[in-house]
């Protein structure tokens, strides 16, 4: 009866535009932030590497290759570019300063051998569970990261010897092995490698750091090894600030880890400017529900006021206003919900077909901007409901 | 229910000049049991002293107090249950709702306290002749008509005291008569008091107490 005489006779136009204006606002703010943090997750696990990591060395001149300007790092060099706000870590790559020679050791295999370059970084760069990435003395294999370009190396070499082409999980059952030995040759040790993972972005094969020290110190001649690449992380969206200290500091990456970091930096840009659109259209959409509330208040100002002098207790009108806007607002949140996953639909058909591998999961955090948008609006039209009877009694 | 009204001035009669017997500016109680007729001409506040007992008002001087409580210490939960049980009012502009029926109409106020079934309700209808009127809007029905649906719709409750502000203004003689008598067996079963405001017609009722504005 109560909900008969209060909400009877109001403007369904009015309250249809108010509806449609918190729906359209709430299905933008789920949208952009879902597209958001997939935009974040972009890229992550595709590569060993960490997110927003790249490696770097300095660009090879004219006057480099005569000896003039120097093409290794200095430890003061490193700690400037630490020093930058956008950048989270600088690390050196280490490389061997012995000689290694790889090759196959599997019967599944045909023979293949090669004179390799191993480096090794900090640990804290690579996305890798930490008990696959350790090495000591005795230990019966060594793990390495192979560069996935070495794979399709190896993959045409099988093809053309007859034999299928192995995928990456078999090729981690596959058995290498490094031939360790001095300038002079003198010394020598085998150790079997297994690959522990692939790297797009690396040239070389990585290995632990205790296996590089403990080739270094035993097969180097002595000689000092220069730091001739470092890894940088950069700060989740400031790839264009790495970009341009590369440039004022004359250092190259491989391109496409720097197309990747910009994408990011740059879509990630757009997205904060929707959110941030998303998040005023939003309130705004919840001010035009809140005043349509005003306003119905204000129409049925004469039937709650002669309802308390019947006996009706404030809170009980107050709590019909606000369980009707609660219902109208969750009705707007589910329907917004469903606008987004149909949204969702075409825009992941699309971004697929642009050649974008985003997530298709919904999630948690655009749930969670919906549900906070909603407990916002509950406790505003709670405040709102409650104001405009008591100002009635 | 004992209503005490120690030497009240409404702000909007403060500059009229009021009477030794008037309740306005003096001591007066309202003691249970009583039927009160508070006769004055136009002006003088009848409509004042309904919503100033009936705690609407607050712009008054001297203090109003129920069983020697200072309404101005009530709470809303106080002021709630005391117009839920306690004080019925029939308004001089009637207050109902003109989009609902007659029905719907005495059903919001009933409902609070289910002090009478269905039936009952439309048994007094009857008496005051407008059961015919139980699915109208009562925004259709004609003054006389809502000043009935009004007083039935106050009777809808449990009360102490019943207050009404002119209530038989747009009514004639006979439906006058089966209202006042509604009401007065109503009080009566009740055991509670009521005060009826009037122009100065008795219509033929024995009143205990007259008092004046």
């Amino acid at each position: 009866m109560l909900n008969k005489l209060l909400f009877k006779n109001q403007d369904k136009k009015q309250l249809v535009i108010a509806i449609i204006g918190a729906l359209l606002g709430i299905t933008f703010l789920i949208t952009s932030i879902h597209y958001l943090i997939k935009l974040n997750e972009f890229g992550e696990g595709a590569d060993i590497l960490g997110p927003n990591t790249i490696i770097v060395q300095k660009r090879v001149s004219n006057s480099s290759t005569l000896g003039l300007t120097k093409t290794d790092f200095s430890l003061k060099e490193m700690e400037k570019m630490k020093s930058k706000k956008f950048i989270k870590d600088v690390k050196p790559v280490v490389a061997n300063n012995f000689d290694v020679f790889f090759r196959t050791a599997d019967s599944l295999v045909p023979p293949f051998s090669s004179v390799v370059f191993i480096q090794t970084v900090d640990s804290e760069f690579l996305e890798i569970e930490p008990e696959k990435w350790n090495w000591k003395l005795g230990d019966e294999f060594v793990p390495m990261i192979m560069p996935r370009e070495f794979l399709i190396m190896l993959n045409t070499f099988m093809s053309a010897s007859g034999i299928p082409p192995i995928s990456d999980d078999l090729a981690k059952d596959i058995k290498f092995e490094f031939k360790l030995s001095n300038n002079s040759n003198s010394k020598k040790e085998t150790m079997k490698v297994r690959i522990a993972g692939f790297s797009n972005e690396v040239s070389s094969l990585l290995v632990p750091e205790s296996f590089m020290n403990y080739g270094n110190n035993t097969f180097s001649d002595g000689s000092l090894q220069k730091i001739t690449q470092v890894m940088i992380s950069g700060e989740e969206g400031k790839f264009g600030l790495v970009e341009e200290l590369l440039e004022e500091k004359g250092l190259e990456s491989k391109k496409s880890q720097m197309v990747v970091g910009k994408l990011k930096s740059i879509i990630g840009t757009l997205f904060g400017v929707v959110l941030g659109i998303s998040i005023i259209a939003v309130f705004m959409s919840g001010l035009v529900l809140i005043q349509y509330l005003q306003l119905l208040m204000t129409r049925n100002a004469y039937e709650a006021r002669t309802l308390m002098r019947m006996g009706y207790h404030p809170e009980k009108i107050i709590k019909t206003f606000f369980l009707y806007f609660v219902k109208i607002f969750g009705f707007v949140s589910i329907l917004g919900l469903l606008l987004f996953i149909v949204l969702k639909f075409f825009l992941d058909n699309a971004i697929a077909t642009g050649g974008l591998g985003i997530g298709t999961t919904i999630t948690y955090q655009s749930i969670g901007s919906l549900i906070l948008a909603y407990l916002l609006f509950t406790v505003t039209s709670y405040r709102t409901a409650r104001k405009g009877i008591f100002k009635e009694y | 229910m004992k209503i005490k009204l120690d030497h009240i001035m409404p702000a909007p009669l403060a500059s009229i000049e009021h009477g030794k017997d008037s309740i306005w500016g003096n001591d007066i109680e309202l003691k249970p049991g009583k039927k009160i007729l508070l006769n004055a001409s136009s002006g003088k506040g009848k409509s004042t002293f309904t919503t100033t007992i009936f705690g609407l008002r607050r712009d008054y001087t001297g203090t109003l107090s129920y069983d020697d409580k200072d309404t101005r210490n009530l709470t809303v939960d106080d002021w709630t249950k005391i117009r839920m049980e306690q004080i019925s009012v029939v308004f001089q502009d009637l207050q109902l709702f003109p989009k609902l029926t007659v029905q719907e109409n005495l059903i919001l106020k009933n409902s609070l306290t289910d002090t009478f079934t269905e039936k009952e309700l439309k048994t007094l209808l009857e008496r005051l002749e407008i059961d015919n009127k139980w699915n109208q809007h009562c925004g259709v029905l004609s003054m006389g008509q809502q000043q009935r649906v009004a007083i039935i719709r106050a009777l809808a409750q449990p009360y102490s005291w019943l207050i009404m502000d002119e209530p038989f203004s747009h009514l004639d003689e006979g439906n006058t008569q089966r209202c006042l008598k509604m009401l007065d067996e109503r009080t009566t079963d009740l055991n509670a008091s009521f005060v009826l405001t009037t122009l100065g017609d008795h219509h033929s009722f024995k009143f205990d107490q007259e008092l004046n504005l």
